[in-house]
C-alpha cells in the first residue's frame, strides 16, 4: 500500500478508491500502451465509476510493462492496473485485498439444560478449587449455588468421583461436621428458618413419596439365634467381625430377598398421573374412554441390588448406599456399613456413595421403637424397617417365653407390588434372620 | 541570458513580512507566480488521490488570485489565517511548512494537522464555518495582548455562510470590535448547490448589515483588487476599528473535491465562460501585454513549483507513522484508562502475524 | 482512595457550593491574568445564579464579558482565545443548552489538541449548571454528562461538596485540557460545608469516600447532587442495620477506577445512582468497568437507580422522576438481600 509512512509508489499501480467507498470501476479507455514511456502524473486510463468518469494519472515516471485489463473490463479496487518495468508481473488475482471473512463459530445450539447459577464470587472460588458447579445442588433462590453449598462441596476429597445427579435419584445434602455424640436431632431455635439443606431435600423427597400408594406389612420374630450367631462369629473372628452389627445381617437378608423377588428391586413410572388429573376419569373399566395412552408407563427392574441405609445425623437423615449388597460377604458388608456411616456423620461422604439405591433399610430400632410406617424413597418401590431388639414375650414350643425379638416394618409401592408379594418378601427376610445359618449358607 | 531559475525562486519566495504599502509590477509578477504555483500544488495533490496515495481533497481552482492578494496584504509575523480547506496551497508566504503540512494532511498523516510554531496558520477545517468563531476568539484574545498588533483573517465558502456559526461569530465580532477579517469566498457553488439556492440576499457582503460591520464585495479573480480590499480591512482592524466582511467573488473552476463530478450539474457554457475569467489567465494576459511575463518565466516557475511539490510528497510519504499514534495528543497526558487501552492495542498487535 | 487535600490549610469557612464557586473564580482570576470569564449575563448581572458575582467589578470588563445569546460562539471563541494564549472560562447558562454549542464542544474544543498534535492546547473550562429539584422550565434540568463522556478529549468534573467545588474548579482552570465543570442546581444553596480559604486543589481521577465502616455491606456510587441523596440514604439504612458506603466519583472523566474496584473487592454489592435517564447513562460505564475489573468480587448484580427514559418532565411530575432517598434505599436493600 502507498501513503504516508511508505516509500513512495512501487512498480504496481493498483486501482484506488477514487470516490470515498467505491469498490470497482470500468476501464473505459487506455491512454497509453504497453511499452510506452510515461511521465509522472501523465494520464494513463479513463475509468468510469458510479460517481463519475475520471482519468487516473501515473504515480511515477517509467516504462509500462503490462496493462492489467482491457477496455470494457470491470476492475476492483486494489487490482493491478499497470505494471511498470521492474518486477515480474504478478498474475495472481489474490493480490486483491479481500476483507477477511469473519468466521462465525457456527451457532452452536446450546443444549436446553440450564447452566448452574452462581454469583461471580462463588464461580471464582469454584474455578480456583476445580469444582464443577454443575455437579452441585444449589440451595439458594432459584437453585442458585451459594457460598455454603460451595463450602460443603469443598470438603469432599479431591479424588471423589463427581457423578452428575440423575434426575430420578435425589442427592441428599451433607450436614456440617459434628461429633456424633452431640446429636441434637436437628433442633432449631424458635423463629422462622429458611428451608434448606437436608431438611429441604427430605421434605421434597417425602412430598413426592406421598404420591406412592403405600401398603405396609409388619411382624416380629425371635432374634436369639441371630444374636448368638453374631456373638459366635465375633468370637471366632475378632478382627474380621470387629464392626459386625446386626445391621449387616439385615442388609444381607434384605439383599437376598430382593434377589429372590426382583419385582421389589424395581421402580415404576406410571406416566398416567397428569392425564388422569385433566381427564378426571376412573382408570378402571374397559368401557372408559381413557385419556390418550400414548405416554405409557414403564417398570424398571434393576440389575444391581444397591441398598441404602438410613443414617441419622444432626441435620437430618442421610442415606448412603451399599452397592451390590447381594454380592458382599458379611464382613464386607460390616466394613462398608461402618465406612458409609462414619462418612455420613462426618460430612465426608461422596456423591457417588449416595446414589443408585434400589431399596432402603431403616434401622430405626437403633434409637428405639417397635413398629413404624417408613416412607418409601422415590423412585424406589420398597423400604424395610427394623425396630429395636428387646426381650419381649413370644411363644416358643407352645409356651410363652421371654426372648429378644426383632420387629420388622415393611412398606411397598402398591402400584408395582401387591400384598402377596410383599408378605412373601417379608417372610423370606424373617426366615433368614431367624436362622442365620440359613442366611450365611444361602 | 536571464537566470530564470533564480528569478522563479525569487518570485516564489515569501517576500518581506511587512505588507507593501501599494502594489508594484514586481508584486503583480509575484502574485501571478504564486497563483500558478498554487494551482500546480493543488493539481499534484489531486493526482495523488487518483493514485490512491492521498485522501479526499479540494482543488484550489478559481481561488488562486484571491489567495495571492490576501496573503500579500497580511503580515505573516503578526497576522493569523484560519483557512477552510481549499486555501493552504496558496499561503506559502506564511511559512514553508504550510504546504509541507498540507501535503501530510492530504496523505492522511496525523502530523498534517500540526503546523509548527511560529507559523500563524490553522490547519484545514472540515466542520464548516466553525472556524469563524475560532477566528473571532483569536482576535478577541489578541486584544488582550499588547504585543499582538496584528489581525485575524478567516476564509469560508458561500455555502458555509449559511451556518449558524457564521452569524453568531460575525455578530459577536462586531460587539467586540474584534480585529478580524471575514472572507466569504463566493465561488458560485456549495458542491452542487448554486448560490441562488443558498440565500435570497443580493450578495454575501450585505449580510454585514445584520452585524453592524462594513461589508465589501471584491472581484476574487483580481488579485490586486483583493490585495487592496484586504489591506484596507487590515488597517481598520489593527487600528481598533473592528471587523470587516469581504465577499470575494470568483468561480469554482474544478470539482468541489476529488469525490465530486461537476459535469453532472454545472452548465457547460457557464464553466467555459468562467475559464475565460480565470484569474491566472487574465493576469498573465496583462503581464504578457506589459512585457512583464514570458513563457520562459512560466516554465521556470512551473518547474520550480513542481520540484517543490515533489520534495514535499517524497518527504511526506517517507515520514513514519506510529501505529498507535491516535493515542497521543488526546489529552496533555494519557489517562490511566487510555494507557490500558494502549497496552491492549499492542497486545492485540502482537497476536497478529 | 480517600479524599486528598492538596494543601495543609487550617483556615476554612463554611460556604454554600455557589459561594465556593464564586470564591474560586475570584481566586483563580487573581492567580492568573490570562483567565477570562464570559457568557450570558455573567458580568453586570453576576450570573443568573450569582456564580460570577463581583468578578467584573474586581477584574474589569475586558476579563469578564457579557456575550450575545449565542452558545456556539461562547464555546467556539474559546478555541481562538486558547490559541491566543488566554485561559477561557466560559459559562453555558444551563447544560441543556449546550446542545446549541455541542458541535463546537465535541468537534472542536475536544479535538483541538488532537487535531493540531498539541500545537494548540485547549485549557478551557466550560462551567454549566444542571439538575432537577428546582422546578425549572424544559431543558434547564437535563443531565447530559453521559453524552459528553463518550467524547474523547474532554474531562468531566462534577463536584458534590462546596469544598470540592473549589478544589475541582481550581484544578480545572489550571488544567491544560478542556473541562466540563457541571454544577448541580439543587446543590448551589443546599450543599454547605467548610471550604479551605487558601489554595486548594483536588486532583482529577480521585474519588472521595463519603461514609464508610469496616463491615460495609453495600457501596453506593454517585456523583453531583446524588451524593447527598446517597449520604441520606446511607444514614437511614444504618438505622435498619444495613451499612452502606458512599463513594463520590467527583470526576467521570478521568474515572477513578481503582477506588471503584477496591470498594467492590471489599464489599461485593453495588448501587449506582444517576439523575440522568437510565439508558446509556454513565452508570452503564461504571457497571461495565466493574465487569472488566472486579467481576469475580460481585456477590449480586449491580443495581442502577436513575431517571426514567423520558425527557426531564414538567414541574408537577419532577419529584416522581428523579431518584430519591427511597429508591436508593430500596436498591441497596435488594442488593444486600440477594444471596
Amino acid at each position: 500500500m502507498t501513503g504516508p509512512g511508505t516509500q513512495g509508489p512501487g512498480d504496481e499501480f493498483r486501482l484506488p478508491d477514487v470516490g470515498e467507498g467505491l469498490d470497482q470501476a470500468e476501464i473505459v479507455e487506455w491512454l497509453v500502451a504497453e511499452g510506452d514511456t510515461v511521465d509522472r502524473d501523465q494520464p494513463l486510463v479513463e475509468i468510469l465509476t458510479d460517481k463519475s468518469q475520471t482519468q487516473l494519472p501515473s504515480p511515477k515516471a517509467g516504462v509500462i510493462k503490462r496493462l492489467g485489463f482491457v477496455e470494457g473490463d470491470m476492475a476492483e479496487v486494489g487490482q493491478v492496473l499497470v505494471q511498470f518495468q521492474g518486477v515480474d508481473f504478478d498474475a495472481d488475482p489474490a493480490s486483491v485485498p479481500v476483507t477477511a471473512q469473519i468466521q462465525t463459530t457456527g451457532g452452536t445450539e446450546q443444549a436446553l439444560e440450564r447452566r448452574p447459577k452462581a454469583s461471580p464470587a462463588v464461580r471464582r472460588r469454584a474455578l480456583d478449587a476445580g469444582i464443577d458447579l454443575a455437579s452441585l445442588n444449589g440451595t439458594g433462590p432459584g437453585g442458585r449455588i451459594t457460598v455454603d453449598d460451595l463450602d460443603r462441596a469443598l470438603t469432599v476429597p479431591a479424588d471423589a468421583p463427581q457423578v452428575a445427579a440423575s434426575t430420578k435419584i435425589p442427592v441428599a445434602q451433607i450436614p456440617p461436621p459434628r461429633p456424633a455424640a452431640n446429636l441434637t436431632l436437628g433442633q432449631m431455635a424458635p423463629g422462622r428458618h429458611q428451608l434448606r439443606g437436608i431438611r429441604r431435600v427430605t421434605a421434597e423427597s417425602m412430598t413426592r413419596a406421598i404420591a406412592i400408594p403405600h401398603i405396609h406389612g409388619a411382624d416380629e420374630f425371635d432374634a436369639s439365634a441371630l444374636l448368638s450367631g453374631r456373638k459366635r462369629i465375633k468370637d471366632l473372628h475378632p478382627e474380621g467381625a470387629a464392626r459386625l452389627t446386626p445391621l449387616a445381617f439385615f442388609v444381607m437378608a434384605v439383599a437376598d430377598g430382593l434377589r429372590r423377588y426382583p419385582m421389589i428391586n424395581a421402580s415404576i413410572d406410571t406416566a398416567l398421573d397428569t392425564a388422569l388429573d385433566t381427564a378426571g376419569l376412573d382408570t378402571e373399566g374397559p368401557d372408559t374412554e381413557g385419556p390418550d395412552q400414548k405416554a405409557a408407563g414403564h417398570i424398571d427392574v434393576h440389575e444391581a441390588v444397591n441398598i441404602g441405609i438410613a443414617v441419622a445425623t444432626d441435620a437430618g437423615l442421610v442415606v448412603p448406599v451399599i452397592r451390590d449388597a447381594d454380592r458382599r460377604s458379611l464382613f464386607d458388608l460390616a466394613e462398608e456399613i461402618h465406612r458409609l456411616t462414619t462418612a455420613a456423620r462426618e460430612r465426608t461422604i461422596s456423591t457417588a456413595d449416595m446414589q443408585g439405591g434400589t431399596c432402603t433399610i431403616t434401622n430405626y430400632g437403633s434409637l428405639g421403637g417397635r413398629f413404624a410406617t417408613p416412607m418409601i424413597r422415590p423412585p424406589e418401590a420398597s423400604i424395610v424397617g427394623f425396630g429395636s431388639i428387646r426381650v419381649r414375650p413370644i411363644v416358643v414350643d407352645g409356651a410363652v417365653a421371654a426372648r429378644p425379638t426383632l420387629p420388622i416394618s415393611i412398606a411397598v409401592d402398591h402400584r408395582l407390588i401387591d400384598g402377596d408379594l410383599m408378605t412373601a418378601f417379608q417372610e423370606h427376610i424373617i426366615g433368614l434372620l431367624t436362622d442365620p445359618v440359613a442366611l450365611l449358607a444361602r | 541570458m536571464p537566470d530564470r531559475a533564480a528569478e522563479a525562486n525569487a518570485l516564489l519566495s515569501p517576500l518581506d513580512a511587512s505588507p507593501p504599502a501599494s502594489i508594484t509590477d514586481q508584486h503583480r509578477q509575484w502574485m501571478l507566480a504564486q497563483m500558478i504555483a498554487s494551482r500546480i500544488y493543488s493539481q499534484r495533490v489531486f493526482n495523488l488521490q487518483r493514485q490512491g496515495r492521498a485522501g479526499t481533497n479540494a482543488p484550489v481552482d478559481g481561488s488562486e488570485a484571491l489567495l495571492a492578494g490576501v496573503s500579500l496584504a497580511l503580515d505573516p509575523t503578526k497576522d493569523w489565517i484560519l483557512p477552510q480547506y481549499r486555501e493552504l496551497v496558496g499561503l506559502e508566504r506564511f511559512g514553508p511548512d504550510v504546504l509541507d503540512r498540507y501535503v501530510l494532511y492530504a496523505l492522511g498523516h496525523p502530523d498534517g494537522g500540526h503546523i509548527p510554531e511560529p507559523t500563524r496558520v490553522f490547519p484545514p477545517q472540515i466542520s464548516l464555518a466553525t472556524q469563524v468563531p475560532h477566528a473571532v476568539g483569536l482576535a478577541w484574545g489578541m486584544q488582550h495582548q499588547p504585543d499582538e498588533t496584528g489581525c485575524v483573517l478567516v476564509f469560508l465558502g458561500d455555502g458555509s455562510s449559511s451556518e449558524g456559526d457564521f452569524y453568531e461569530a460575525c455578530n459577536f465580532a462586531g460587539v467586540l470590535d474584534a480585529p478580524v477579517i471575514v472572507v466569504v469566498v463566493n465561488n458560485g457553488w456549495a458542491i452542487s448547490t448554486p448560490v441562488a439556492s443558498q440565500t435570497r440576499a443580493k450578495n454575501f457582503a450585505e449580510k454585514s448589515h445584520a452585524f453592524g460591520i462594513p461589508g465589501v464585495t471584491v472581484d476574487g479573480t483580481d488579485s490586486v483588487a483583493v490585495f487592496e480590499a484586504t489591506a484596507e480591512a487590515r488597517s481598520r482592524a489593527v487600528a481598533g476599528a473592528g471587523p470587516t466582511l469581504i465577499e470575494a467573488v470568483t468561480y469554482r473552476l474544478g470539482p468541489h473535491t476529488t469525490a465530486d463530478d461537476p459535469t453532472r450539474y454545472v452548465p457547460a457554457d457557464e464553466i467555459e465562460a468562467a475559464r475565460e475569467r480565470d484569474g491566472i489567465v487574465t493576469l498573465r494576459d496583462q503581464l504578457v501585454a506589459e512585457g512583464l511575463w514570458s513563457d520562459d518565466i512560466e516554465i521556470a516557475i512551473s518547474t520550480a513549483a513542481d520540484a517543490r511539490m515533489e520534495a514535499a510528497v517524497q518527504a511526506g510519504e517517507a515520514r513514519p507513522v506510529d501505529p498507535d499514534g491516535f493515542f497521543d495528543h488526546v489529552y496533555a497526558e494519557l489517562t490511566p484508562r487510555m494507557q490500558r487501552q494502549r497496552q491492549a492495542f499492542w497486545a492485540d498487535r502482537e497476536g497478529r502475524s | 482512595m480517600t479524599d486528598i487535600v492538596a494543601d495543609a490549610a487550617t483556615d476554612t469557612q463554611v460556604m454554600t457550593m455557589l459561594e465556593a464557586i464564586n470564591h474560586t473564580l475570584h481566586a483563580e482570576m487573581e492567580h492568573d491574568q490570562r483567565v477570562i470569564v464570559f457568557g450570558q449575563d455573567v458580568a453586570a448581572n453576576g450570573g443568573v445564579f450569582r456564580a460570577t458575582e463581583g468578578l467584573q467589578t474586581a477584574f474589569g470588563p475586558a476579563r469578564v464579558v457579557d456575550t450575545p445569546l449565542a452558545e456556539a460562539v461562547i464555546a467556539g471563541t474559546s478555541v481562538g482565545l486558547a490559541a491566543a494564549g488566554m485561559i477561557p472560562v466560559p459559562e453555558i447558562q444551563f447544560l441543556g443548552f449546550s446542545y446549541q454549542a455541542f458541535h463546537q464542544i465535541a468537534g472542536q474544543i475536544a479535538r483541538l489538541r488532537y487535531r493540531t498534535r498539541s500545537r494548540f492546547g485547549a485549557p478551557i473550562t466550560i462551567r454549566s449548571p444542571f439538575g432537577g429539584g428546582v422546578r425549572t422550565p424544559e431543558l434547564h434540568s437535563d443531565s447530559l454528562e453521559a453524552q459528553f463522556a463518550n467524547i474523547p478529549g474532554l474531562k468531566i468534573v462534577m463536584p458534590a461538596s462546596a469544598s470540592d467545588a473549589k478544589g475541582l474548579l481550581a484544578t480545572a482552570i489550571r488544567d491544560p485540557d478542556p473541562v466540563l465543570f457541571l454544577e448541580p442546581l439543587r446543590g448551589y444553596r443546599m450543599i454547605k460545608d467548610p471550604v479551605p480559604l487558601s489554595e486548594h486543589l483536588v486532583p482529577f481521577g480521585r474519588a472521595r469516600t463519603v461514609t464508610s465502616s469496616p463491615d460495609d455491606q453495600v457501596v453506593i456510587v454517585a456523583w453531583s447532587f446524588m451524593v447527598e441523596l446517597a449520604r441520606r440514604a446511607a444514614e437511614e439504612l444504618a438505622a435498619e442495620g444495613i451499612r452502606a458506603r458512599v463513594l463520590d466519583l467527583r470526576t467521570l472523566v478521568p474515572l477513578d477506577t481503582n477506588a471503584i474496584v477496591e470498594a467492590v473487592e471489599a464489599i461485593g454489592r453495588v448501587v449506582v445512582v444517576q439523575e440522568a435517564p437510565e439508558t446509556n447513562g454513565f452508570a452503564s460505564e461504571i457497571i461495565a468497568t466493574i465487569n472488566d475489573e472486579a467481576f469475580y468480587s460481585l456477590e449480586a448484580p449491580v443495581k442502577r437507580v436513575s431517571g426514567y427514559d423520558a425527557p426531564y418532565p414538567v414541574g408537577s411530575l419532577e419529584d416522581n422522576y428523579v431518584p430519591d432517598v427511597h429508591r436508593i434505599m430500596a436498591a441497596a436493600r435488594s442488593t444486600v438481600v440477594a444471596a
